[in-house]
């Protein structure tokens, strides 16, 4: 008999495995299950302490069963939640990069808040007033709530202070500006012959950082990068940020006191960590990673300014994707609310570095315990009087790629700022057309 | 209707006897390869399931579009090929993929001759040897990129702190754009050449042992017997690793991820980046589906052409 044994039994293991393909387990009755993607973009255990923030929640709400779902980078995170909506089985909460909302928003990807809010028997003002001021403008979109702040951060100068002694500087008076961080990073340069073997400073440019890094630059030069009411427009052929170009370029090619390139963010804290370089500008996020590795004594200080003290924020914010059903949108809206409270904000920025974006988070006892023992972590909080929200435009990514790209052929001296910024400001224009083609350049 | 057919039915198959000979023979035939088609069938479903329906997929996503964000999806028919062919990012990438392709085939086959070369015979040494130079191919492409992105670090990284004592100035291997796009074929040949070492080796136990030995007693040379006789008996394997380089050479981009994302300024981005990066950070589908397609076809013919030319050289008399 040529219909073997064998080979009925393949179909049969074939049909069992089509099966279990075409119909996933069925939801039986208990709890809502809600799933809670989360990215970890910085270095340490945050996955560890995701799940015990999780295990947690679960113990006090037995209706609720989340599970935290790793997905990778801040941009892995954007491509999953966005596979998963198309694939008609969206996560009911994500922790998303702060500044993808926005292209979110245009794409029908997220929920409105608003309704969620006024059933809690509140308003959005009040809602929203528990957070930082800074944090909202990356959170509200149009006048409606579509994130609630997680965890953030903004840049600061990290300084060398065994180095700054040595050269005869004093690192309980940081640099405050532009003229003066130049002045630093000369006299932190060290030199034998052509040869540099200690650089004055560094500053990161890979994609996604060399944007923040800009925005820094720009926004601590009077500019504003791009049109926060408004995700069609970006300005980058303006004077405030070729002032900040120059400036970096002219630390790299005239003062010679940073090397020249493209250099990406973990380089740069290598650097700095090693000694190779004195001082460097990065996110809050790294000061965990800075106080734990960092063998002499170092200073954290605000970014310094040439016309004002400004600097963009980070980090990320809790959204509910559109298309869920009433009852995970609800179960997703209770952990939300929960995982921004005081207490757990609080501790989720012990264990991470972060700050915690619920102001009320620092006036819980462990937080000023906290922070009484490192006060290098205030730095980033009261920075946060002077901070404005992150880029975010129609297609952020590719925008920002298209000043990105510019920026590293200056660094690497293929091009003078002026003609580079001309070159990006045509490409984000070509890229944002789509856009201004149905809103702004719609006309009746 | 249904009356009439089994009236009709006797009167076509008796007036067409010819045709009902081919339809029993057809049928016969159909019944004795039945059971092999059963056999397929497992596998069919999966790679209709995975591969030609993805296929399939790309093949309509590339006909539509979007006219603005919010706009419904239209067919646009050629209008993504002809979009992603006046791209400068996409000829950027087809550029970079070219030099990248020769870049890492020349040298790594080069390579992997001279290995297999020097190592074609067994003994304990020679096998150590081997296990070594075979090392790269068993680590993961992701893990070596991120052993690589230490290696090639700027002033701190284990290249700078030998090189540093050389050059006054130390190049920044992955963040200056003429330099980035060699940085990285570095890598591909030292995890490749070992890789087609074996090909080479098992091409090499194929050259009749009694032919070296005529051209011996001919007196002549090593060169001579190298020129004569091992390189063209090579020639299936040459071919073979040729095609198996350039498909990874279009294939494999991950030390691209890691390393580098297609930057600085695009100076490592290949065509693969190219298509993830529309389908992910532009967010175009159909930009995507498209430019996925030309990738496809420029692949099918490469391995068509070297299937013919293998069947050619085998086919000859």
């Amino acid at each position: 008999m040529l219909f073997s044994r064998r080979l009925m039994l393949g179909l049969a293991m074939a049909g069992t495995m089509a099966g279990a393909l075409a119909f996933p387990a069925l939801a039986g009755e208990g709890p809502t299950e809600i799933d809670l993607f989360f990215p970890v973009p910085v270095d340490g255990k945050l996955a560890r302490d995701m799940g015990t923030l999780i295990k947690e929640f679960n113990e006090g709400h037995p209706d609720i069963k989340a599970t935290a779902v790793y997905t990778g980078s801040y941009d892995d995170t954007l491509i999953k939640t966005r596979a998963a909506i198309k694939a008609g089985k969206p996560p009911a909460a994500v922790i998303m990069s702060a500044n993808f909302l926005l292209d979110m928003q245009i794409e029908n990807e997220l929920t409105n808040l608003d309704s969620l809010i006024a059933a809690d028997g509140t308003t959005k003002e009040k809602f929203l007033g528990q957070f930082f001021p800074a944090l909202q403008g990356n959170a509200v979109i149009n006048r409606s709530v579509y994130g609630v702040p997680f965890h953030n951060s903004t840049p600061l100068l990290y300084i060398n202070a065994d180095k700054a002694k040595e050269a005869g500087l004093d690192p309980n008076k940081p640099p405050q500006t532009w003229a003066e961080l130049t002045d630093w990073a000369k006299k932190l340069t060290k030199r034998e012959g052509d040869k540099v073997t200690q650089w004055g400073i560094a500053i990161p440019c890979a994609y996604d950082y060399c944007g923040w890094m800009m925005e820094t630059l720009t926004m601590s030069n009077g500019g504003r990068y791009y049109n926060e009411e408004f995700g069609g427009e970006v300005y980058y052929d303006t004077p405030s940020m070729l002032g900040a170009l120059t400036w970096w370029n002219d630390l790299i090619h005239k003062h010679k006191v940073h090397a020249p390139g493209a250099t990406p963010g973990p380089a740069v804290s290598t650097s700095f960590i090693s000694g190779n370089a004195a001082m460097m500008m990065l996110s809050t996020g790294s000061l965990t990673y800075v106080r734990d590795n960092a063998k002499f004594a170092y200073k954290v200080a605000f970014i310094p300014r040439n016309v004002r003290n400004a600097v963009p924020i980070g980090g990320a914010s809790l959204i509910i994707p559109a298309g869920l059903e009433a009852d995970k949108q609800k179960a997703a809206w209770t952990l939300i609310k929960w995982m921004t409270s005081p207490e757990k904000s609080a501790w989720w920025s012990r264990a991470t570095g972060y700050f915690a974006p619920n102001m009320a988070a620092y006036k819980t006892p462990d937080m000023v315990e906290f922070l009484t023992k490192n006060p290098d972590a205030k730095t980033a909080v009261e920075q946060l009087d002077v901070a404005k929200p992150w880029f975010a435009t129609y297609k952020t990514v590719p925008v920002r790629k298209n000043l990105e790209d510019e920026v590293m052929l200056v660094l690497n001296g293929k091009k003078q700022p002026k003609e580079a910024l001309a070159a990006a400001q045509k490409a984000a224009d070509e890229t944002l057309k789509p856009y201004n083609a149905e809103t702004s350049l719609k006309l009746p | 209707m249904s009356l009439a057919e089994p009236a009709t039915l006797p009167v076509a198959t008796t007036s067409v006897a010819p045709r009902l000979d081919l339809l029993t023979r057809l049928t016969a035939r159909v019944k004795a390869s039945l059971p092999a088609y059963l056999l397929l069938l497992p596998s069919l479903v999966f790679l209709a399931l995975f591969t030609y329906g993805a296929m399939g997929r790309v093949l309509i996503d590339a006909l539509y579009q979007r006219a603005t964000p919010k706009a419904p999806l239209r067919f646009v028919g050629l209008d993504n090929i002809a979009a992603v062919l006046a791209d400068p990012a996409f000829t950027g990438a087809v550029v970079n993929n070219l030099i990248y392709a020769v870049g890492t085939a020349v040298p790594s086959i080069a390579l992997a001759l001279l290995f297999a070369l020097a190592l074609a015979r067994t003994h304990a040494v020679n096998s150590a040897l081997r296990a070594a130079l075979f090392l790269p191919v068993l680590i993961p492409m992701v893990a070596a990129s991120a052993l690589f992105l230490f290696i090639f670090l700027p002033n701190v990284g284990l290249l700078d702190y030998y090189i540093g004592r050389l050059l006054p100035v130390l190049p920044n291997w992955l963040g200056d754009p003429d330099i980035a796009l060699y940085a990285i074929m570095v890598i591909t040949i030292w995890k490749n050449a070992g890789y087609y070492m074996l090909f080479f080796l098992a091409g090499l136990q194929a050259v009749p042992e009694d032919v070296m030995e005529a051209a011996h007693l001919d007196g002549a040379g090593p060169y001579m017997r190298l020129r004569h006789i091992i390189l063209p008996e090579l020639k299936p394997t040459f071919l073979f690793v040729t095609v198996i380089a350039i498909l990874n050479a279009v294939t494999q981009v991950d030390h691209v991820f890691v390393m580098t994302q297609g930057g600085p300024s695009n100076s490592t981005n290949l065509v693969l980046f190219y298509i993830y990066q529309q389908a992910v950070e532009h967010y175009d589908i159909g930009k995507a589906s498209a430019a996925t397609l030309l990738t496809l076809a420029a692949l099918m013919g490469l391995t068509a052409l070297s299937f013919r030319t293998m069947a050619n050289r085998e086919g000859a008399p």
